[in-house]
């Protein structure tokens, strides 16, 4: 449920943006959300309905684009790709992980007139 | 129709407001810690034992987040202790603008902060608050698979305290799957086994955490 408030920051982000472009309605929100958050895709389009009415992004919709899991092991220098966030290096099995990608949860651009 | 790049975090104004709370918890020289765990892992009894270990050395002070009443807040309030309470009524996790609401009402310095979360590992976990670190708690009846269930809190969390070890004999954890899944999501989280029951672990738990206290004097 904690999608509400990030829904409603999202609507704000947007308008806030569609006013400094000089847009009074936004068509299509381009958002990337990796798969290391902790936000549905889903829920988010649920609270969206609910709030975007009487806003910018009234007539607004969300394209979302997933971005995957990368980890990086200090110790083999081997980047990887994993499906769930496991963090143990496949290729050497250490657990000397760091993160590259799949924590993002941002507005990549908003297409509007 | 025009396409523009916007390249914004969607949770860029709680980031924001967060490093300013955690501007001014700096100011104070307090280390601030937010703690997160699942509801009855034993929140508020862990900070009853932190609290009765640092209570005359130390001016500690907790922020007690639940969605409803004060019954943690009067809890700890015996013990002599500052409280200020923050309801969220509907929110599932504190967010960096209901601390901040707090802030008017801290009105001394304090060498601690403990912020106790709303019951919950997954909204909690994802809002920053103005914290130094998060601070999990993983209680032995929960099962020891909940780090791989949950990974980003475990992921986030820089120290993961094993409490209820007092019960071990009698529920189905391990202690050795539970480090290893821990460390599974974080190599470098520093991880304690506790009682809150008994106070079984608290003196090494609580000496870590006086050297955090002191480094952070050092910093300030």
């Amino acid at each position: 449920m904690h999608e509400f408030s990030v829904t409603k920051s999202l609507v704000d982000l947007c308008n806030n943006e569609a006013k400094k472009n000089n847009f009074s309605n936004i068509y299509k929100i381009y958002l990337k959300i990796g798969k290391f958050t902790g936000f549905s895709p889903d829920s988010i389009c649920f609270y969206f309905e609910h709030l975007k009415p009487n806003t910018k992004c009234k007539d607004a919709e969300i394209i979302f684009s997933e971005v995957p899991i990368r980890i990086k092991c200090t110790d083999c220098g081997k980047e990887s790709e994993i499906e769930e966030p496991i963090l143990v290096c496949p290729e050497c099995g250490k657990m000397t992980i760091e993160v590259i990608s799949g924590r993002e949860f941002y507005v990549e651009s908003i297409e509007g007139e | 129709m025009k396409r523009v790049k916007v390249l914004k975090s969607v949770l860029v104004s709680n980031m924001q407001r967060a490093q300013e709370n955690r501007r001014e918890f700096d100011r104070m020289n307090s280390l601030v810690i937010n703690i997160i765990a699942s509801p009855g892992a034993g929140k508020t009894s862990v900070i009853e034992r932190i609290v009765e270990y640092f209570k005359k050395k130390r001016k500690i002070l907790v922020i007690e987040g639940d969605i409803r009443g004060q019954i943690d807040s009067k809890r700890l309030a015996k013990l002599g202790v500052d409280v200020i309470q923050i309801n969220t009524v509907t929110a599932c996790h504190l967010d960096a603008f209901m601390t901040a609401q707090v802030l008017p009402k801290i009105d001394k310095k304090y060498n601690l902060i403990l912020i106790e979360n709303v019951g919950n590992l997954v909204c909690p976990a994802e809002f920053e608050i103005g914290e130094d670190y998060k601070l999990a708690i993983l209680s032995t009846p929960e099962g020891d698979d909940k780090p791989l269930k949950y990974p980003l809190l475990f992921y986030l969390a820089r120290v993961v305290v094993i409490n209820k070890c007092d019960l071990l004999p009698y529920v189905d954890f391990s202690k050795e799957r539970a480090k290893k899944n821990i460390l599974r999501e974080n190599s470098k989280a520093r991880i304690f086994e506790v009682s809150a029951k008994t106070g079984d672990g608290f003196g090494k738990f609580c000496s870590f955490l006086e050297k955090e206290l002191n480094a952070k004097k050092k910093k300030g």
